[in-house]
C-alpha cells in the first residue's frame, strides 16, 4: 500500500504510452517518442519526415485519448459525489436525468438542428442541465425534504426525457438520422477533436478541482441530513453545490461523447477499494482511475474489430461483471461482519 | 451554560407533538427527559437542536434565540450524540470523529494534524482510542456508541444532547456510558440533556428530570424531588413502584407481581398480556 501511488502512476504512464500507439493505424513506440517530440517542437527533423502519422497523432489519436481520460475522471468523480450524496453506493451520476436529457437534447439536434458536432454537444448540454432542473423543480414542490424524493423525481423527468428521444427516433430516417442517434446513446469518442476538449476541458478541469478542494465535507454528507446539520453543515446549500459541480460535469461529458455506461457507478467501488470511503482520497482515486479506465476502454472500442465498438458495449462488458462480482464479494463480507 | 425553553409547541405537519413545553437545563448537570413511547422527547431533543422548527415558544441560551442562530453556530454550542449509529460507508473510527470538527474547519479544507490530535484526545477520553483505525460499521453496538460520544466530545460544545444512548446497550455499558456522562458534565461544566426510559438510571446519575406526557410537561425540577413512584405511574403506566433498598438506593420495579409464579403480572385488562 505504501507504494499504491508509485504503482498507479507507472501503470498510467504504461497505459497511456499503450493507448496513444494502438489503434487502427499502429504507431511503433519509438515513432510515438518522436512524433512527441516533434509536436512539442524539440524533433524538427520528424515534423517534415512524418507528416501523415503527425497529423493522425496530433489531430486523431491525442485528442481522442486525452477527451476520454477527461469525461472517465469527471463521469467517476461525480459518481463518487453522488453516491455520497445518496447515500447508496449504487447511486449513479445520471440518476438526476442528466444523461436522459442529454440524450433527448442531442437526439433533436440531429433530428432537426444542424447535425454538426458541436452543435450535437451543445445541445445535449443545455437538456441535460435542463433535466437535473426540471428534477430539481419537481422535488422542491414536496414537503418531503429528503434525497430519495430527488431521487424519484429524477426517475420521473429521465422517463419523460427518455419517452421523447424514443418518439425522436421513431420519426427519424432509419439511414441516416437513426443510426447517429443509436450511436450517440450507445456513446463514442470518434468525433473527438481539439474542438471537443477545448468545449469540455473548462467545464471539466474546474469541476474536478472544485470536487477535490470541497472532498472532506463529502464525508459528513454521508451522515444524512439531521446529522450533517447537526455537525454544523447547511445540508441544502451544500448538495446544490455538489449536485450543480457534477451535473455540469457529467453534462459536458456525456454532450461530448454520448451516453458511457457504468463509469460513474463501478469506478467509485474500485477507488473506494484502493483508497477507502474517505473523501479526501477517493475523489482524487475517482478522478484518476476513471481517466485511465476510459481511456483504455476507449482504446479496446477502437481497436479489437474493424469496425469500431460503441464504448458503451465495452464498459457495460466489462462493468457488469465487475459489479455482480462487488455484489457477491459484499456480501459475503456483510455476513462475516454478522457473525 | 443555561438552557432555557418557554412555551415550547412543535409537531410534524398539522400534528402537534409537543405543546406548552417549559424547562431549564443548567451547566455542569444531567437533565433526564422521561416519557412513554412516542410521548415528544426526541421531538424535544430536535427543536433544541433546531433541526425541527418550533411552532410557537422560545428556546435560549444566554438569552439568546437558537432560532435566529446561523447553523454553524448552534454546531458551536450543541452537539448531539444520536439514537442509530450507521454509517452507509465505513469510515474509521477517526474518521467518524473528525466530522465533528465541520463548524471549524474551513469548508476546502481538511482537519489538519492539531484538530487530528484532539480527535485522538477525544477518544481517549472515552478510552476508544485503541479503535481510532478500526471501520466504524466493524465494531459493536456500544463501542458505536462511544464513538458517538468522542464524537460529541471533539465537537467541544457546552452542551451535549443525548438520544436514548442506553438503548441497544447491555448493563456493563448502560451503567459505563451513563458513570462518564456524569464525570464529563462535572469536568467540562457541560450542560447534558439526555433521553432515557430506564427510571433507575434516572435516579442513580441524573441531577434533574423532566417527564414528559402525551407532549406535555408533567413534572420537572431535581431528581430526588420530582421521581416519585406517584409521578413515574401517572407518567410511564401505573405498574410501576419506586423501592427504597436499605442501603438508601431508590430502584424502580413492577409494581404488580403475581404471588404464584413470584413473577411480574401485567394489567389483566391488557389484551397483550393476558392469556
Amino acid at each position: 500500500m505504501k507504494y499504491r501511488w508509485a504503482i498507479l502512476g507507472t501503470a498510467f504512464v504504461t497505459g497511456l504510452f499503450a493507448c496513444l500507439c494502438i489503434g487502427r493505424y499502429p504507431i511503433h513506440p519509438a515513432q510515438v517518442i518522436r512524433l512527441l517530440l516533434a509536436g512539442l517542437g524539440m524533433d524538427s527533423a520528424a515534423s517534415g519526415s512524418l507528416a501523415d502519422p503527425m497529423m493522425i497523432f496530433w489531430n486523431i489519436r491525442v485528442p481522442r485519448v486525452l477527451l476520454a481520460m477527461l469525461a472517465g475522471a469527471g463521469i467517476s468523480a461525480a459518481g463518487a459525489v453522488f453516491q455520497a450524496l445518496f447515500r447508496n453506493p449504487l447511486a449513479a451520476p445520471d440518476i438526476l436525468g442528466v444523461t436522459a436529457g442529454a440524450g433527448f437534447g442531442a437526439a433533436l439536434a440531429i433530428m432537426f438542428l444542424v447535425p454538426a458536432a458541436l452543435v450535437i454537444q451543445a445541445s445535449a448540454f443545455v437538456f441535460g442541465i435542463t433535466a437535473v432542473t426540471l428534477a430539481y423543480i419537481l422535488a422542491s414542490l414536496s414537503r418531503d425534504r429528503s434525497p430519495s424524493v430527488l431521487v424519484i423525481s429524477g426517475i420521473v423527468i429521465s422517463a419523460m426525457f427518455q419517452a421523447g428521444l424514443s418518439f425522436i427516433m421513431y420519426l427519424a430516417n432509419p439511414y441516416d438520422q437513426l443510426a447517429q442517434i443509436i450511436f450517440w446513446t450507445m456513446g463514442s469518442f470518434h468525433t473527438a477533436s481539439w474542438a471537443k476538449i477545448q468545449a469540455t476541458l473548462p467545464v471539466l478541469v474546474p469541476g474536478i478541482t472544485l470536487l477535490v478542494l470541497f472532498s472532506w465535507r463529502l464525508n459528513i454528507m454521508t451522515q444524512g441530513e439531521e446529522d450533517a446539520l447537526s455537525l454544523g453543515v447547511p445540508v441544502m446549500r451544500w448538495r446544490i453545490f455538489y449536485v450543480l459541480v457534477s451535473t455540469l460535469m457529467v453534462a459536458a461529458a456525456v454532450a461530448a461523447a454520448g451516453t458511457v455506461a457504468w463509469i460513474g457507478l463501478i469506478v467509485p467501488h474500485i477507488a473506494r477499494y484502493l483508497a477507502g470511503p474517505e473523501h479526501t482520497r477517493l475523489i482524487p482515486m475517482s478522478a484518476f482511475l476513471g481517466g485511465f479506465f476510459l481511456m483504455v476502454m476507449d482504446s479496446v472500442a477502437r481497436s479489437v474489430m474493424l469496425s469500431e465498438i460503441p464504448i458503451s458495449i465495452v464498459t457495460s462488458i466489462f462493468g457488469a461483471p465487475f459489479l455482480g462480482y462487488l455484489v457477491i464479494h459484499a456480501g459475503k463480507a456483510r455476513m462475516s461482519h454478522d457473525t | 451554560m443555561t438552557l432555557d425553553i418557554q412555551r415550547l409547541s412543535a409537531g410534524y405537519g398539522s400534528t402537534p407533538v409537543i405543546s406548552g413545553i417549559h424547562m431549564t437545563a443548567a451547566a455542569g448537570r444531567i437533565c433526564a427527559v422521561m416519557g412513554r413511547n412516542g410521548s415528544g422527547k426526541t421531538t424535544l431533543l430536535r427543536c433544541i437542536n433546531h433541526v425541527l422548527p418550533p411552532v410557537k415558544g422560545e428556546i435560549r441560551i444566554l438569552g439568546q434565540d437558537i432560532t435566529r442562530m446561523a447553523r454553524h453556530r448552534i454546531a458551536q454550542i450543541i452537539s448531539v450524540v444520536p439514537q442509530v449509529n450507521f454509517s452507509p460507508f465505513s469510515f474509521s473510527c477517526r474518521d467518524m470523529v473528525l466530522m465533528a470538527g465541520a463548524a471549524r474547519i474551513r469548508p476546502w479544507a481538511a482537519p489538519s494534524r492539531k484538530e487530528q490530535d484532539r480527535a485522538l484526545s477525544a477518544m481517549a477520553e472515552v478510552g476508544i482510542d485503541h479503535l481510532a483505525s478500526q471501520a466504524f460499521n466493524a465494531i459493536s453496538g456500544g463501542e458505536r456508541q462511544l464513538v458517538m460520544l468522542a464524537r460529541a466530545l471533539f465537537q467541544e460544545t457546552p452542551i451535549m444532547l443525548l438520544d436514548e444512548p442506553t438503548a441497544h446497550l447491555d448493563f456493563t455499558n448502560q451503567h459505563r456510558i451513563m458513570a462518564l456522562m456524569r464525570k464529563l458534565a462535572a469536568k467540562r461544566q457541560m450542560t447534558v440533556i439526555i433521553t432515557l426510559h430506564d427510571p433507575n438510571l434516572t435516579c442513580h446519575y441524573c441531577d434533574d428530570v423532566v417527564l414528559i406526557h402525551q407532549g406535555r410537561v408533567a413534572a420537572a425540577g431535581k431528581t430526588s424531588d420530582t421521581l416519585t413512584g406517584e409521578v413515574l405511574a401517572r407518567v410511564l403506566g401505573d405498574n410501576i413502584r419506586l423501592d427504597v433498598t436499605a442501603g438508601g438506593v431508590r430502584v424502580a420495579v413492577p409494581a404488580r407481581f403475581d404471588s404464584a409464579t413470584n413473577r411480574p403480572a401485567h394489567d389483566p385488562a391488557d389484551p397483550l398480556t393476558t392469556h
